[in-house]
């Protein structure tokens, strides 16, 4: 490299680029608009004594677009108002949607809190009746019984699922379009009736007894659509210049997969099991078909054994409030597994796309 | 046509048509390729060439909807012989991408050692193979003290390379372009271009190029091919490149040489 006589020693970044500086003008009208509404709500609201949800729908959100409408038209002219309305829209209903899933998250959270215990995560249900006290009996066998079924489950379905995310990524069959199609009907399939089928099938036909195991069989028809689908999508992300490069090499096709199109799709496939175990977790209706309850701690699958959602069935059955309390603590357990899924999940998807941007940021250099 | 001996030739089609469902996209192309000599395919877009470089390493049949009739020999062997394995066709005929496409979960050297590793080859010198490998597509020097860095972090030019010195690593008889420029800047075109002479030296090749400079400057021979409306892409003409571009037969390799169309 030649040398350049023009000065290029680095300069400090500016505290605020162009865009990021406001106008103070802007900022106080959109602050008054957003704050005015609600104060004089409120003071409806608290002066006449009317009820708090009528005021909020009456007057709030009219009020709300209303005030922005006039903000976004001094700031923008005419198309301001359709821009003002918009944002208001969405910001009201996203947190209605919002507020409603956190309630939800909320009521097991602090109901479940109360149950949960160390020995509720570690004790069976063994002389437990409604109302024994919280201090005694817990969920431990239904937690081992959760991980057994779903582990049967998830051992079986998983390579089922890659596979036929293979088929359908990595052939040229004709009979992909029936095969993909089922594979979407399936993920429309009642759980229940998955249940029912092994019910009908296995039980009343005296072949076996309630089990542990058939509560896995139910639960893969349900499972099976997820992960397939994720799989799927996550083989296609591959480009198809990645297979060609490894096929004109001379590779054969399945070491074309293993070496290079399975590594490149590693995560999404990752997250097609994670999500395929939290689709699955929470089944009640096939295990209580299938699997039945148990008391105690059984950890043979041939057997009847115990899982989180029967647990939470069984105890809701008895309408008493200690048991109630064990049917929040055990949803919270479900809860707790699913959000340690999700976020394994996150991180496995994360991780992949956080290693691709110091490659981008070395390119540059 | 050229009176190139056909004892020479290396690599050579005959009477190659190719349809993409019932559309015919090619039709009746004759080409030879003698040994250690390159051959430019020019013309304008639509007109078959990088179909037809697909014929030539069976890599065309990876496209869904693909149909082939006609016979491509190697080696005076037909490729196209059912008893064939495509696979060991790829082996000795090696390809390049018009786009880059370095193995982005491998890192440096484990791309070029990849093709070894997914033939599954065995008692190899892996260390000798990646330096000459990466020597002959003239990357070594940009690369050595970073082997082990994942390949994405090149940049494109030396990706490219990169993928050529992958090919090489296959010690393949032939090599195939597609366009191995198209994506890249004027340096790095410059960089692959001698790169491609000096491997003509050892090996034959056959580059796609949109860029009549860069046919005139590497190529031996040229075919010029030719798709009219609707009509199914041919050869109109093939012979040496200086007289492809200098003393033209057909007024149409005329026109599209001095730049009239396409």
């Amino acid at each position: 490299m030649t040398t350049s006589p023009i000065e290029t020693a680095a300069l400090p970044r500016p505290e605020k680029s162009p865009w990021q500086i406001k106008n103070p003008k802007q900022t106080r009208a959109l602050i008054l608009a957003s704050v005015a509404p609600a104060i004089v709500v409120l003071a409806i609201t608290f002066g006449f004594q009317i009820d708090g949800t009528i005021a909020m729908l009456t007057m709030f959100l009219p009020l709300q677009v209303l005030s922005a409408g006039a903000v976004g038209f001094r700031i923008y002219g005419k198309k301001g108002i359709a821009d003002a309305g918009l944002v208001i829209f969405t910001i009201f209903f996203s947190s209605l949607v919002g507020v409603l899933l956190m309630s939800v998250l909320y009521s097991v959270i602090t109901e479940g809190f109360k149950a949960l215990s160390p020995q509720f995560i570690s004790q069976n249900n063994v002389y437990i009746t409604p109302t024994t006290s919280l201090e005694y009996g817990g969920v431990g066998h239904a937690v081992l019984g959760t991980f057994i079924i779903v582990g049967i489950t998830t051992a079986v379905t998983v390579p089922l699922g890659i596979a036929l995310a293979v088929y359908l990524t990595e052939t040229t069959s004709k009979t992909k379009g029936a095969v993909r199609t089922l594979v979407q009907a399936m993920s429309g399939l009642p759980s229940v009736v998955a249940g029912l089928f092994v019910y009908a099938a296995l039980i009343t036909s005296g072949f076996s007894k309630y089990a542990g195991w058939l509560g896995s069989l139910a639960l893969i028809p349900l499972m099976l659509p997820t992960v397939t689908r994720v799989a799927e999508e996550a083989l296609r992300l591959v480009p198809v210049e990645l297979r060609n490069g490894a096929l004109a090499l001379g590779a054969p096709a399945y070491r074309s997969f293993l070496s290079v199109t399975l590594p490149a799709a590693k995560s999404g496939i990752i997250t097609a099991v994670l999500l395929g175990i939290a689709r699955i977790i929470g089944e009640t209706a096939p295990l209580l078909l299938t699997v039945n309850y148990a008391n105690s701690t059984v950890l043979n699958p041939l057997e009847s054994m115990a899982a989180l959602p029967t647990y939470i069935y069984q105890n809701l059955d008895s309408a008493n409030d200690t048991s109630l309390q064990r049917a929040w603590g055990a949803a919270l357990v479900i809860l707790i597994f699913v959000a340690i899924i999700f976020s394994a999940a996150r991180m496995a998807t994360r991780s992949a796309s956080v290693k691709k941007k110091p490659k981008k940021v070395a390119k540059n250099d | 046509m050229t009176n190139l001996e056909i004892a020479n030739a290396h690599l050579r089609s005959e009477d190659v048509n190719v349809w993409f469902g019932e559309r015919h996209v090619l039709r009746d192309v004759s080409l030879t390729f003698p040994v250690n000599q390159v051959t430019a395919l020019i013309g304008p877009s639509g007109c078959g060439k990088s179909t037809f470089i697909r014929t030539l390493n069976r890599m065309h049949e990876l496209i869904p909807g693909a149909g082939f009739a006609g016979k491509v020999f190697f080696n005076d062997q037909d490729i196209y012989n059912p008893e064939v394995d495509p696979i060991t066709v790829r082996l000795k005929i090696g390809m390049v991408f018009q786009k880059p496409n370095p193995f982005p979960t491998m890192s440096i050297r484990e791309n070029v050692l990849s093709g070894l590793k997914l033939s599954g080859r065995r008692g190899y010198n892996a260390d000798e193979i990646v330096e000459t490998s990466l020597r002959r597509a003239s990357i070594w020097n940009e690369a050595k003290d970073r082997l082990s860095d994942p390949a994405t972090s090149l940049s494109g030019g030396q990706q490219q390379r990169l993928c050529i010195a992958r090919s090489l690593a296959m010690e393949p008889d032939v090599i195939l372009m597609d366009e191995p420029c198209s994506a890249l800047d004027p340096g790095s075109t410059r960089r692959i271009e001698e790169t491609i002479v000096e491997l003509s030296e050892s090996m034959t090749i056959v580059i796609v190029t949109h860029n009549m400079q860069q046919a005139q400057r590497v190529a031996d021979q040229t075919a010029f091919f030719l798709a009219e409306d609707g009509m199914p892409g041919r050869v109109v003409e093939f012979g040496k490149t200086e007289d492809v571009f200098n003393r033209p037969t057909d007024p149409r390799t005329n026109d599209y040489v001095n730049g009239h169309f396409g």
